[in-house]
């Protein structure tokens, strides 16, 4: 999230992507950094144990979203 | 004096610690209210305005003023004699290469060693002799504690919140310890980081809970160290296998034993760094074989070069145990080592 916003404020569309047990610290990193509510992708917890059809499936779902987020639809 | 914090008025301690509680200021033990006084009082023994920044922590951009880790060392039990190595303590976990964002909010749940050296250590009453893991003394436990308080307070690093381990372990509570210098054939610690003999230091390491040993059975520095470097080789299996900076405890005991046989510090250090080793494979025995892959013969040591070795005398003087304690995550974040007191902009 960090380097998203960061990324953000440097004129680089940025798209974070946490794990499901991390939206409470996505949405904390956000508000402490004055980004309140800026849109990340969220997938699945775990992904380390996750074979490789459940990871392909996952990026999968973040690569869409993170466009959307990019361009700006449903962010 | 004047003082920048928010004044709340409660009718007596014990409202206050239900006062700090309730608002998720303390770690779960009572703390002494931070007067305005008792905030001065250390804030004029470490000779540092209210206002001056300590340095600002790097995630957030947060400044982090002289007035707040005062208030936090209070709330921990400090006596204004302690303050200046709080102040120094977290002088050195604001520098760069100790990356103070992982540490505080990492899943691996890590917690912040602090090992003093020098003279402060008889001036403030510290022990690095019985229980010097745990409690030794008053200094290093409140030094240990104001520590954990600023990372709650002022990083918001709480269970939950920022910090986000899964584990953690008892050493959050407080995590400092004195080398025992005065019983140590050895050069101090601070001594090996590039701080003069004479001066006060604290290093700062992110590190997990220490893993004990014992080895009564021998005189032989090899085989001593052959059982410290075998609880090394233990945590490169069973939790990371990257290197990076390990601390070693060595007790008076097995200190004797080093020094009738003339090995110092490096001979130490280069031994580990020569021994402390796995194969990837090994972690086929462990349960964790689906990341092997095809590099199952490659060896990985625990410390890139001899100097991550951070070794510490300590202990009671009797038994022959003692304690490597791991880093947190490899190299990500590196042991810091910084004088107390030290003026950046005094002329001398």
């Amino acid at each position: 999230m960090h380097d998203a916003i960061i990324g953000e404020r440097l004129g680089l569309p940025s798209a974070g992507i946490m794990t499901d047990k991390f939206i409470s610290a996505a949405e904390l990193m956000a508000r402490v950094l004055g980004a309140e509510g800026y849109p990340f992708v969220t997938i699945t917890h775990p992904i380390s144990s996750a074979g490789e059809a459940a990871l392909a499936e996952q990026a999968r779902i973040a690569a869409a979203r993170a466009r959307d987020i990019i361009l700006g639809a449903n962010a | 004096m004047g003082l920048a914090s928010k004044r709340h008025t409660v009718e007596d301690v014990v409202q206050a610690q239900e006062f700090f509680h309730s608002r998720g200021w303390s770690d779960g033990l009572p703390v002494v209210p931070p007067t305005a006084a008792a905030v001065e009082a250390c804030l004029e023994w470490a000779m540092l305005p209210p206002e001056h920044l300590v340095g600002i922590e790097p995630v957030r951009e947060r400044p982090i003023t002289a007035e707040k880790l005062a208030v936090n060392a209070v709330m921990a039990g400090c006596l204004p004699m302690h303050f200046p190595v709080v102040v120094a303590a977290f002088t050195a976990m604001l520098q760069e290469p100790f990356m103070l964002h992982g540490p505080t909010a990492s899943t691996g749940g890590c917690a912040i060693l602090i090992v003093i050296n020098g003279p402060v250590r008889d001036e403030l009453g510290m022990s690095g002799s019985f229980n010097a893991l745990a409690g030794s003394d008053r200094a290093t436990t409140v030094i240990g504690r104001a520590i954990r308080l600023v990372i709650y307070n002022l990083l918001d690093a709480r269970p939950g919140d920022v910090d986000r381990s899964t584990l953690g372990h008892p050493g959050k509570f407080s995590y400092c310890i004195a080398e025992d210098e005065g019983n140590s054939p050895w050069s101090p610690l601070a001594a090996d980081f590039g701080v003069p003999d004479g001066a006060s230091a604290v290093t700062v390491m992110a590190a997990g809970a220490p893993r004990q040993i014992m080895n009564e059975w021998t005189t032989e520095p090899e085989r001593i160290l052959d059982t410290f470097v075998a609880e090394m080789r233990a945590n490169m299996r069973h939790y990371s296998i990257w290197p990076g900076n390990y601390a070693i405890i060595v007790p008076p005991q097995l200190r004797s034993h080093f020094e009738d046989a003339g090995w110092s510090k490096a001979d130490i250090r280069n031994y580990v760094h020569a021994t402390a080793k796995i194969r990837r494979g090994e972690w086929h025995e462990c349960g964790k074989g689906a990341v092997v892959g095809d590099r199952g013969e490659r060896e990985y040591g625990a410390l890139s070069k001899p100097e991550d070795l951070l070794v510490i005398a300590a202990g009671g003087p009797a038994g022959g145990f003692g304690a490597i304690i791991p880093p947190w995550y490899g190299n990500k974040s590196h042991a810091v080592t910084i004088a107390i007191g030290a003026c950046v902009d005094c002329e001398i």
